[in-house]
Parts: C-alpha cells; sequence; structure tokens
C-alpha cells in the first residue's frame, strides 16, 4: 500500500497565469484539486474610501484604474450614476462618442481577453494578434483623450474631448479591419482541435448555478441566458441600434469564449451603426453646474461591462463628495464560482477555468 | 580508401586524439547549431507575430544567443538552501550528456559518421531514456512543487511516448531490413516516392508526434508549461545549469530532426535521381532544416495539451496505429514483395 | 486536423505580414497633440487662483504665492509650484481647470529617474519644460470659460 500525502500548492500571487497578484492556495491529491482557497486583496487600494474625500470629478481618474483593461466603462458607469441623481441632459454627440468608446473598449477589453487566455493555454500567437490590433484602438484612445490606459475622457454631463479631426473615418477603417481580423482568430484557433479539447466541457455550470452566485456578462450568458443590460435595461443609445444577445448554451469555458468572440462581432455591428448616424456637429457637454453637487439620496446604476455588470452605488448627503460609494465589481462577483469550479479538477484545467472567467486583479480588489 | 578505415584499426594515442579532436568538432557544431537554433526560433516565430524577431545585438541580432548565454555562464551559481545539493548538480550534467552522446552514430551523408552501429536507431532510444531519469532528479532535487511536478509529468510523458516512437519505426525497418541508419537510407534511394514517409505514412504521422512529444516542445511542453507549473522542472535552476538544460533540450532537437530525415524524409537522398550532381549533405541539411522549421512553425500556432490527454493519446491513438503500421507493412512486404 | 492546418496557414501567412514593432528607442514615438505628458508652467500666466492645486485627486501639487512685485498692478504672482511626480497620475484635471493655461500638458512622456529626488519637479524644471507644449488645451473645467465653444 503506498501511502499518498495531499501537496498544499500556493498559486500566486507571482505566477504568470493569475492575471496579477491573484493567489489560489490549492490542496493537490497528485495533479488533482481537493480544495481552492483564493487569497485576493494583493491590490486593494480603497478606493470607494478614497472617493469619500474627493469630489466627483476627482473620482472619475480612479475609476480608470479598477478594470484598467477597460476604462471607458467604468468612467461611464460613474457618470452615468451622477447624471442620473442630478437629472442631468448629455448632449447627442457626446452620447455617441461615449458609445463608441465604449464599444471600442468592449473589444479592446475581450482582445486581451483572448490572447492571455490563449497564452494561458499555451499558444504564443495569439497573444501577439490581440495585442497588434488592441494597439490600434489605443492609439485611437490616445488621439481622443491623450491616453492610452487610463484615459479619464468622461466628465459628469459629457466627455472631455470632441472627436479630432479624421478619428471618425480611422474609427471606421479600424471596424472595418476589425471585421476581417476576427475571421483570422477563428482561423488560428477556434477550430484547432488541441485548443477544442482543452476548453470544451472544462469549468460546466448551469443557469440556475450561475445566476445563484451572481454571475453576469459572459459568463452568465454561456449558460445560455439572455442578459445583457445593454438590451434589458438599455442605457447610453443602445436601444437605437441592431445587436444581438450572444449566448452559449453548455456553459463550459468553450461557450464562453464563444460568447466573448461574438460580443466582438456584436460590438463591431453597434460601432458600424453608430459611426454611421454620428451626428455632424453639437455640443460635447452639457449644461452641468460649476459644483457637482448629486440631492441627497442613494441611486444604484448598473451597465454592461466587458466582465459583467458593472454597478455604481451613490449615497449623497447633497455634498460634492459622496458620502459613500460602492462599485459593484463584475470580476470580484464573477470570482466567487472559482473555488467550486475547480474541485476535481487538474492543475491545467485550474488555468483554463481561472482564465475563462476573465478576472482583472484592479477589479477584484479595487 | 575510406576516409575513416581507422576506426576499425586497434586504439593507439594517434587515433585517440583524433577521436577527442572529432568529438570537440561534432560539439563546436552542435553549439554551433543550437546557438542558431534559437535564434531562428526566435526570428521565426517574432515573424509570425507581426514582429522582427531579435534585432539588436550584433548585424541583425545574430549575436543575441551568443549574448544571452554568456549571461547565463556570468550569472551566479545559486542552489537552493533546501535543494539536495548533490542530486541537483548531477542532474544537468546527465541530462546533457547522453543528448550529445546520441549524436555519435548520425550519418550525415555516405562517407560521413562518426560511428556506423547496426543497432542505429536503438542506441538513440537507450541512451535518450537517460534524459528523463536526470529531469525527475531535477525535479526532486529541487525541491520545489511547481519543479516536482514537472519532474512527474515529464517522466510519465517521456516514458510514455517512447513506446510509440520505438514501435512506428520499426516499419522502416521492416522494409530496409536493417537497424543501421546507413541501410536505411540506402533502402530510401530513388524519388521522393521512394522515401519512407509516403509507403509508411502513418508511421510518419505517429513518429513526428511522438517525436514532438519527446522533445518536450509545443503542443506536448507540459513538463515546462509556464502558465501552469511556472518553469516546471528547471524552475529553481538557473546560471549555468540552467544552459545546460537549455543546451541537451536543443541537442535533442538536432537529434530528432536529423533522425526523421534519415529514417523517413531519405537522408541524403535527392528528391530526384538527376539531381545526384548537389551533394547529399546538402540535401540532409536542407531537410534537416525543414523539420527544424516545421518544430518552430508548430510552436507558434498551437496550445498546450493537456496531461491526461497527452497519455490517452499516447496509449490510445499512437500506440494502436503504430502496431497496426507493423502489420500493414508486413503485408506490403509479404503480398506485394515491397522492401528488402 | 482541419483546424490545425488552418491555423497553421495563419501563422504561415503572417510571416510575410508588415512588422508592427517600432524601433522606439532609435525613432522616437511621436504623440498625438492631446496627449498627456509631464506638465509645463507658464509662471508669468499664472494668477495663484490654486484650482490646479485643489482639483487635484492625489494632491501632488503645492503652490505659493506672493504680492506681485510691480506695485501698480494687483493680485499675486507665482513664488513656487511644485509637483510631486511620485503620485501624479497625469490625469490631466490640472490643466482642464486653469484659466489662464499657465499650467498646461507637453507631449513628453519619457518620466523614468534613477532617485526619487529626481521626481520632485520644481518651477524651474517645470517652467523650463517647453518642448512638445500642447496646443489645445481644452480647460472645460475653468471658470469663466465654461463648456467649450
Amino acid at each position: 500500500m503506498i501511502r499518498t500525502e495531499e501537496l498544499l500548492l500556493n498559486v500566486g500571487p507571482q505566477h504568470p497565469s493569475t492575471h496579477g497578484v491573484f493567489r489560489i492556495v490549492v490542496k493537490l491529491d497528485g495533479e488533482i484539486i481537493t480544495e481552492a482557497t483564493p487569497v485576493m486583496g494583493y491590490l486593494h487600494r480603497g478606493t470607494e474610501k478614497l472617493a469619500e474625500n474627493l469630489n466627483f470629478t476627482q473620482i472619475i481618474p480612479y475609476t480608470d484604474r479598477m478594470d484598467y483593461v477597460s476604462a471607458m466603462t467604468n468612467n461611464y458607469v460613474l457618470c452615468h450614476a451622477v447624471e442620473k441623481m442630478m437629472e442631468l441632459e448629455v448632449p447627442e454627440r457626446a452620447e455617441f462618442l461615449r458609445l463608441i468608446v465604449m464599444e471600442l473598449q468592449r473589444i479592446a477589453s475581450h482582445l486581451v481577453w483572448w490572447g492571455t487566455y490563449l497564452l494561458d493555454i499555451g499558444a504564443l500567437s495569439p497573444f501577439l494578434f490581440a495585442f497588434s490590433d488592441r494597439e490600434r484602438i489605443l492609439q485611437l484612445f490616445n488621439e481622443l483623450c491623450g491616453a492610452r490606459l487610463t484615459y479619464n475622457y468622461m466628465r459628469v454631463g459629457g466627455v472631455k474631448w470632441d472627436a479630432p479631426e479624421g478619428w471618425i473615418d480611422r474609427t471606421k477603417q479600424f471596424v472595418k479591419d476589425m471585421r476581417l481580423r476576427l475571421d483570422e482568430y477563428h482561423n488560428l484557433v477556434s477550430g484547432n482541435e488541441i485548443f477544442l479539447s482543452r476548453i470544451k466541457g472544462i469549468g460546466k455550470y448551469d443557469a440556475a448555478t450561475a445566476i445563484a452566485y451572481g454571475l453576469s456578462g459572459a459568463n452568465l450568458r454561456s449558460t445560455g441566458v439572455e442578459w445583457d443590460l445593454r438590451k434589458t435595461e438599455p442605457y447610453s443609445l443602445y436601444s437605437r441600434f441592431d445587436f444581438d444577445i450572444v449566448t452559449g448554451k453548455n456553459g463550459d469555458c468553450y461557450d464562453r469564449y464563444l460568447c466573448r468572440l461574438g460580443e466582438i462581432e456584436q460590438s463591431i455591428r453597434i460601432l458600424e451603426q453608430a459611426l454611421e448616424h454620428f451626428p455632424g456637429d453639437g455640443e460635447t457637454m452639457g449644461k452641468v453646474p460649476r459644483v457637482i453637487r448629486p440631492p441627497a439620496g442613494e441611486i444604484y446604476v448598473r451597465i454592461e461591462s466587458p466582465r459583467g455588470e458593472i454597478g455604481c452605488h451613490i449615497v449623497s448627503k447633497g455634498k460634492a463628495e459622496p458620502y459613500r460609494l460602492k462599485f459593484r465589481r463584475p470580476s470580484f462577483v464573477n470570482l466567487q464560482i472559482l473555488p467550486k469550479l475547480l474541485v476535481g479538477e487538474s492543475m491545467t484545467n485550474l488555468v483554463t477555468i481561472l482564465g475563462g472567467i476573465d478576472i482583472v486583479l484592479g477589479e477584484v480588489d479595487c | 580508401m575510406e576516409p575513416l578505415s581507422f576506426i576499425d584499426k586497434p586504439l593507439s594515442w594517434g587515433h585517440a586524439a583524433i577521436f577527442i579532436a572529432m568529438a570537440i568538432g561534432v560539439l563546436a557544431f552542435v553549439i554551433l547549431f543550437v546557438t542558431y537554433a534559437i535564434y531562428f526560433e526566435r526570428k521565426v516565430i517574432g515573424w509570425m507575430q507581426f514582429r522582427k524577431g531579435p534585432n539588436r545585438v550584433g548585424p541583425l541580432g545574430l549575436l543575441q544567443t551568443v549574448a544571452d548565454v554568456s549571461k547565463l555562464l556570468l550569472k551566479e551559481d545559486t542552489i537552493p538552501a533546501k535543494a539536495d545539493r548533490g542530486l541537483f548538480i548531477l542532474a544537468p550534467v546527465l541530462a546533457f550528456v547522453p543528448s550529445f552522446a546520441v549524436l555519435a552514430f548520425i550519418p550525415y551523408s555516405q562517407n560521413l559518421q562518426f560511428a556506423d552501429l547496426n543497432v542505429g536507431f536503438l542506441y538513440y532510444i537507450a541512451l535518450s531514456g537517460i534524459t528523463t531519469i536526470a529531469i525527475v532528479i531535477g525535479g526532486w532535487a529541487s525541491n520545489n512543487k511547481y519543479a516536482l511536478l514537472g519532474g512527474m509529468r515529464s517522466a510519465a510523458q517521456m516514458i510514455s511516448y517512447e513506446v510509440p516512437l520505438v514501435i512506428s519505426v520499426v516499419g522502416c525497418v521492416m522494409l530496409a531490413g536493417s537497424l543501421n541508419l546507413r541501410d536505411i537510407v540506402a533502402a530510401q534511394a530513388g524519388y521522393f516516392w521512394h522515401w519512407n514517409f509516403l509507403p509508411q505514412i502513418v508511421g510518419f504521422a505517429v513518429f513526428i508526434v511522438a517525436a514532438i512529444s519527446e522533445l518536450n516542445r509545443t503542443p506536448f511542453d507540459l513538463p515546462e508549461a509556464e502558465s501552469e507549473l511556472v518553469a516546471g522542472y528547471h524552475v529553481e535552476y538557473s546560471g549555468f545549469r540552467f544552459a545546460f538544460f537549455m543546451l541537451s533540450e536543443y541537442v535533442y532537437v538536432y537529434a530528432i530532426a536529423c533522425l526523421t530525415t534519415l529514417l523517413f524524409l531519405g537522408g541524403w537522398n535527392p528528391p530526384l535521381p538527376q539531381l545526384d550532381i548537389i551533394p547529399g549533405v546538402v540535401w540532409f541539411f536542407l531537410k534537416f532544416a525543414f523539420i527544424v522549421f516545421s518544430l518552430f512553425w508548430i510552436r507558434a500556432t498551437f496550445p498546450r495539451l493537456r496531461v491526461d490527454q497527452l497519455m490517452g493519446l499516447a496509449w490510445k491513438v499512437l500506440l494502436p496505429l503504430a502496431i497496426l503500421n507493423i502489420f500493414i507493412t508486413a503485408a506490403l512486404i509479404e503480398l506485394f514483395g515491397m522492401g528488402g | 486536423m482541419k483546424g490545425m492546418i488552418k491555423g497553421l496557414g495563419v501563422t504561415l501567412k503572417t510571416m510575410g505580414a508588415k512588422k508592427v514593432t517600432l524601433s522606439y528607442p532609435d525613432v522616437p514615438i511621436e504623440m498625438p497633440d492631446r496627449f498627456r505628458g509631464i506638465q509645463y508652467v507658464d509662471q508669468e500666466k499664472c494668477i495663484v487662483c490654486n484650482q490646479c492645486a485643489r482639483i487635484c485627486p492625489t494632491e501632488c501639487i503645492t503652490l505659493s504665492g506672493k504680492p506681485n512685485p510691480d506695485p501698480e498692478k494687483k493680485g499675486k504672482v507665482l513664488d513656487t509650484f511644485d509637483i510631486n511626480f511620485e503620485i501624479c497620475i497625469l490625469c490631466d484635471l490640472c490643466t482642464e481647470v486653469c484659466p489662464t493655461e499657465a499650467i498646461v500638458m507637453t507631449n513628453n512622456f519619457e518620466l523614468a529617474a534613477y532617485s526619487r529626488d529626481d521626481l520632485f519637479k520644481d518651477l524651474k524644471w517645470l517652467g523650463s519644460n517647453t518642448e512638445n507644449i500642447r496646443q489645445d488645451n481644452n480647460n472645460i473645467g475653468a471658470p469663466q470659460k465654461g463648456a467649450k465653444a
């Protein structure tokens, strides 16, 4: 009789596949995981607490640093919450610009996910394919607002910058190219048998479990639930455009993969329409009081970020600073299901499942 | 007179000196190969990813690997405090020595060969198995959990894949009627459709898959899967000890590329007998370069397999196919009088 | 097999494609005009209104003024102006609220330094940072101008 022992393995915080400073303590029986405990907080900066001493314009740059892969949606959720609270009108042109940058950001964010996920699974090239296209989006953002990652682009009541000369045309060109590139991505990876055998049927859960765990975004839609806040609770101008909710069937990593790539395609569709109907001129900043003081009260606003439902809960006492600010960060909530999914899987699947959830540590720890 | 006729004569000091000089010559050649194989790997993979690859050190980046290796050699030699010191030091040596020793039997053309072994291929299998032990030792001695997992994976993988690797070659051996690599190449003379990769298409496929797996290269690079095991069995190694693991890995690339050329691509035979004017050694290296390029190409494209799939592939797919191949070959020889 | 061969085709095709690598340190990167690099401060224009220091989310700006040496003119002139670049996040808010465009962004982004002390930028440094100054500063947050015309 062989005496076997459980192996306690510390994955992270410095590990190539935890996408940042995330740590999981796993108990291994051979290579099979019997227990997994996520440990987080290595990137906690206290954004919510910091916000209590800042006025709303000052909080915007902090939201950039939560989900740093998709800062535009974070900008939006805060501005949108304050606007709703103060019942401000946002000019159409500004709203168009917001929508365009958010959809570009969704593509950029899914590209980062796609590249790094394939890197986790062991394919080297997709990463650089994705990043060379993301680079073009970042370049567009750089021209628009002067930064490549932490944009600080939106303001309460509008956006900081109008589109520079030729920007809309360059974006149109990019969207056109992106369609072709997406086909190339599918050719490069989606049909690869090794890849399919790696992710099909891995990390499976059903719709009821997903809802019980509060999952959102592609993690929820992969189970077949048609829940996309852009459609179910339209905000911004989404109700004007024609697009579909991409859903999966089985709720495994493969469906999540297809959902995300499908969302890139839907974003391209939205962008094509939005760029076509972009208003020729107009204000980019609405009529906003000099000091932004939302009336006393509470509000919860949620939108669809690339990772799922990002929410902003503001408690105001009528001052320029929020009394309490709470972000519902999709990465953090989606991560909850990880320990459940990992039990009984091998070390290799740990990487596949964790990558499939698509977390950004800046957002998990906030 | 054969240029290497002294090999059959009794050993004298003079001959011993020649042997040593020749061994050093091979070593130099192999190290040159490894240097530029790494360079071309990085270049090719770079090109396939919209990049330029190394281009900073020396003209066209040609000295990049030289710089990297010098860095490794000059690095502080660290041995973890809790490591098993003896085994930790032994492992890289044990990994490298057999990888170099297997090169002795490879014929590059009709006359250019160091040891004309009758057991040819078996010698390769026998020696390359030792490297597996070195990897397990390295993984164990590091006293690191990731290294241990990597070492264990490696052992399981290499032992599993050696079986189909050997059996897939049996078809070629049957056609040539000899284990001697020169005889196997001689049996493939003629047009390129006489090369073994067409009559032995199943064996060829199995051999390629098993060989890539033996090399621990993508898509079978599980022992050092960086996204799961950080670096696998050599996670605690640095400096020149790491360089030895690296070196032996690339020397095996060299050996496997040579073997594939010899066993399945007709060795130094030109694709058409009319092209005989070009020396055999050129053909050999053209085919060899193609194999090496394919390895890089595959690495740039494919993701990695999972451990259980890897084992399943070896025992449930490759092994039955390889055995089937033997029976098909035997039937072909018996019924149609193929081979010798 | 089909999917794998398709993938191999894509990588092979890419081999001949145009490369995206930049020769960055050899060829400097041209940033678009709106790029937010380290600030330039114009001592003459500053009216010491303290807007920039107040809006700064990380409180990295400290400034002080002194009475105008020209007795005929009213108001203050800038005496010291320091930005602690260890904590500046280049969020662009200081330039946004400046009513006189005394503090503006430049396109200079190469900010690495060997010492933390080098990251403390005083008026002398910021005033001599005159290269690649941003043309369009769009100071929508400034009190007088309000929304952009």
